[in-house]
């Protein structure tokens, strides 16, 4: 027992120590910044997000109606904000030599588009709203809420782009695959049918999930970009994608299968016929 | 120290009671002490431990230049999450470039995310600066994109052409004599011939749009060639293979699926009726990092008839039983692979035609651009393949060789060639020669066969 109590104030001590410097432990990067966009650290007063701001976890981002942020964290992961966002990066925690840990971020208000790292590799990503426990295992993800009185109809909207999501709440829990998207009113009401996902709809997200035309992420001066270091395309000598190359010989060679084994057979002399009496042999030609 | 720490205590504390926090302590410090040691040496340090350009993106979002060499280098490498969230970085900073978006499509339909790559390569066409050669390699894909998005997907190929071949009977020569003192049917001999050939193939598949992805894939292959003087050796052929696809464990990333199929086959040799075939099999299908790969085991019952110049063809009716793995994946810069290993047992009427049958081959499909004179820039590929396949038969057959059993080894070595013609139409060429050797004479063959002709894709 005395032990345990031991132990107890080890991690407890642990704790201590560990928190009068974490709360500067930078967990990840503002990669792109719209204005107007805002973050407050844990125990801190709202300041002003730029590119390059610090990222520090139980961080709360706030965006306005022009405002959008990309952040981009240690793990390789992404969460790219849309205006109109609340959001709170509640947990992160990564061990990047065992690429293990977990993160849970808390969406309040808005729409963020979650793009998988090394920890939703392992499953350990989780988005909550109001109305519902988001589970990320793999892939890419967008995941909407609003309130009553910023849309029709309110509640959590979660679309999987890459990987499967695992949608909880208090009335149950459903998997969705790629290209569909689930509507969640509130905690206590079953999350609704998957539905295929609407070509207009996911126009929507690419254009509301990024700079609008008029914006530069806080990033000005980007006014090509260079085709030759593309994975695919015109001056790359890697091809974009087509149909996979299959061989086109695949009937060739069972046919060749079938004429190396009947010629064998057939190579054979042939048994000499039995005697048959014929009209020439009885007209004694 | 770092901020895993007090997360992941206060975590640990939230979801335990007090009574139980003495039994999570000991192993939250250990954890804690994992922690520790990652991040106790500070962020400047960790992205010293991580490769430079993403380390660089990190500390310096703004320098477009490591972004963008970045974004490229994720991509060529095959992290394709990393080079999206690159891409999607750049947009932020100029969301008006139709490149970007071309990139970020690409980078979707390699995730088999089709909605997303169909969205992003619309709105590329939208923007401004689209080329009309991006135009072309946007549509292109965008092509690819709807065909994926229909619950109704048909894919497929269809060839002919005309084959020389140096010996079109794949038999052993004139001269051989047989073991038995018998000597050979001329009929069928070594000679060369010339063949025209047509073969087609069509994959199906039906998405049931259920969450766990059930799909009815059916496939046919089709195969028919017209001797120009041994018409004994004309053969028709076709094999049909359908059944449902289930997930395994829906939601794992992996992609592990499950096909019962049905599998019937059916051939004509100099024009009658030779070969009909009936059975069952199983497959799966599962993706681990970029390999793809596909095992499978089919029984088929198989019947063949006599006729006037195959009266011996009925002995090969039996039990044909296959188990193989199928996988592909990529090399680098356009290289790919693919390859059949397979293992079968022939049970057949007489134990002399009887066999156990080991069989592989491998694929390097290498597609690339070259300018051609008619169609500017386009997709061509070179083939190579090699394969080896092997006969061990259960006992001597007392009218070729009575005191010998078969071991017949066949090698072979091809090279294909694919030239852009227009739009779907290729130009197909293929070389390749064959040498089997054989303890018993009759069995030994080389063959080299060219063909060539017009193919489909689509």
């Amino acid at each position: 027992m005395a032990g345990k109590y031991k132990a107890v104030a080890l991690a407890f001590a642990a704790v201590l120590i560990g928190g009068a410097t974490a709360n500067a432990q930078q967990v990840g990067t503002a990669t792109a910044v719209n204005p107007n966009s805002e973050s407050t650290p844990p125990g801190g007063s709202a300041i002003r997000l730029t590119v390059g701001s610090r990222v520090v976890h139980k961080e709360r981002i706030h965006t306005s109606p022009t405002g959008s942020v990309q952040l981009l964290f240690v793990d390789k992961s992404t969460l790219n904000i849309a205006p109109n966002t609340n959001l709170l990066i509640d947990e992160f925690v990564y061990d990047p030599a065992s690429g293990s840990g977990h993160m849970l971020t808390k969406l309040t208000q808005g729409t963020l588009q979650y793009i998988g790292g090394k920890l939703s590799h392992e499953g350990a990503v989780t988005i909550t709203t109001p109305a519902a426990v988001i589970g990320i295992r793999g892939g890419i993800g967008t995941v909407e809420h609003n309130t009553v009185e910023h849309s029709t109809p309110p509640g959590t909207q979660a679309f999987n782009q890459n990987g499967w999501m695992t949608i909880t709440n208090g009335a149950g829990t459903i998997g969705i695959r790629p290209g569909f998207i689930v509507t969640i009113i509130n905690w206590n009401t079953p999350p609704g049918q998957p539905e295929r996902i609407t070509n207009e709809r996911v126009i929507h997200y690419i254009e509301y999930l990024s700079s609008k035309f008029t914006q530069d992420g806080g990033v000005p001066g980007l006014k090509h970009l260079d085709t030759a270091n593309f994975a695919c395309g015109i001056y790359s000598t890697t091809p974009c994608p087509k149909p996979p190359w299959l061989p086109t010989n695949a009937g060739e060679n069972d046919a060749l299968q079938i004429i190396i084994q009947s010629t064998q057979r057939a190579t054979l002399p042939t048994p000499p016929p039995p005697p048959v009496f014929t009209d020439s042999f009885v007209g004694g030609k | 120290m770092g901020s895993g720490v007090d997360v992941l205590v206060a975590t640990s504390i939230r979801r335990a009671g007090l009574g139980l926090i003495a039994d999570v302590a000991g192993s939250a410090a250990l954890l804690i002490a994992l922690t520790v040691s990652c991040f106790g040496q500070g962020f400047s340090d960790f992205t010293k431990t991580i490769d430079p350009l993403f380390a660089g993106v990190l500390a310096q979002p703004g320098n477009l230049s490591n972004t963008i060499q970045y974004a490229a280098a994720s991509a060529n490498s095959g992290d394709i999450e990393s080079a999206i969230s690159a891409y999607e970085q750049l947009r932020f900073y100029n969301p008006r470039l139709a490149a970007t978006r071309f990139q970020l499509g690409v980078l979707y339909y390699q995730l088999g995310s089709y909605d997303q790559a169909r969205g992003y390569l619309q709105t590329a066409l939208q923007m401004p600066d689209v080329t009309p050669e991006l135009r072309q390699n946007i549509e292109d894909l965008l092509e690819l994109v709807d065909k994926k998005l229909r619950p109704d997907q048909f894919s497929g190929f269809a060839q002919t052409g005309l084959r020389y071949q140096s010996n079109a009977s794949l038999g052993a020569g004139a001269q051989t004599v047989l073991a038995s003192g018998a000597t050979l049917n001329s009929r069928f001999v070594a000679r060369p011939d010339w063949n025209w050939f047509g073969t087609a193939g069509i994959n199906y598949v039906h998405d049931f749009e259920t969450q766990t992805g059930e799909t009815f894939e059916a496939s046919v292959i089709a195969y028919d060639a017209q001797q120009f003087s041994l018409h004994q050796f004309d053969i028709g052929l076709i094999e049909l293979r359908a059944g449902p696809r289930f997930a395994v464990s829906p939601g794992d990333i992996n992609g592990l699926t499950v096909k019962p199929y049905v599998v019937a086959t059916g051939a004509l040799l100099a024009d009658a009726p030779y070969m009909g075939g009936l059975g069952g099999g199983l497959t799966l299908h599962a993706v681990v990092g970029n390999v793809s790969l596909d095992p499978y085991g089919e029984i088929v019952q198989q019947r063949f008839r006599n006729s006037a110049l195959y009266p011996l063809a009925s002995g090969l009716s039996g039990t044909l039983s296959t188990a193989g793995l199928q996988a592909s994946g990529p090399v680098a810069f356009g290289l790919g692979w693919q390859s059949r290993v397979a293992f079968a047992r022939a049970s057949d009427q007489f134990a002399f035609d009887s066999y156990r049958s080991y069989v592989a081959d491998i694929w390097l499909p290498w597609t690339f651009y070259w300018p051609t004179p008619w169609a500017g820039s386009a997709r061509w590929t070179v083939i190579p393949t090699v394969g080896v396949t092997q006969w061990r038969y259960d006992a001597p057959d007392p009218f070729v060789a009575p005191f010998t059993t078969a071991h017949t080894t066949e090698w072979r070595a091809g090279l294909g060639l694919e030239v852009p013609i227009w739009h779907k139409l290729i130009f197909a060429s293929l070389v390749q020669y064959r040498n089997a050797t054989s303890n018993v004479a009759a069995f030994s063959y080389r063959d080299l066969s060219v063909s060539a002709g017009p193919l489909v894709r689509f």
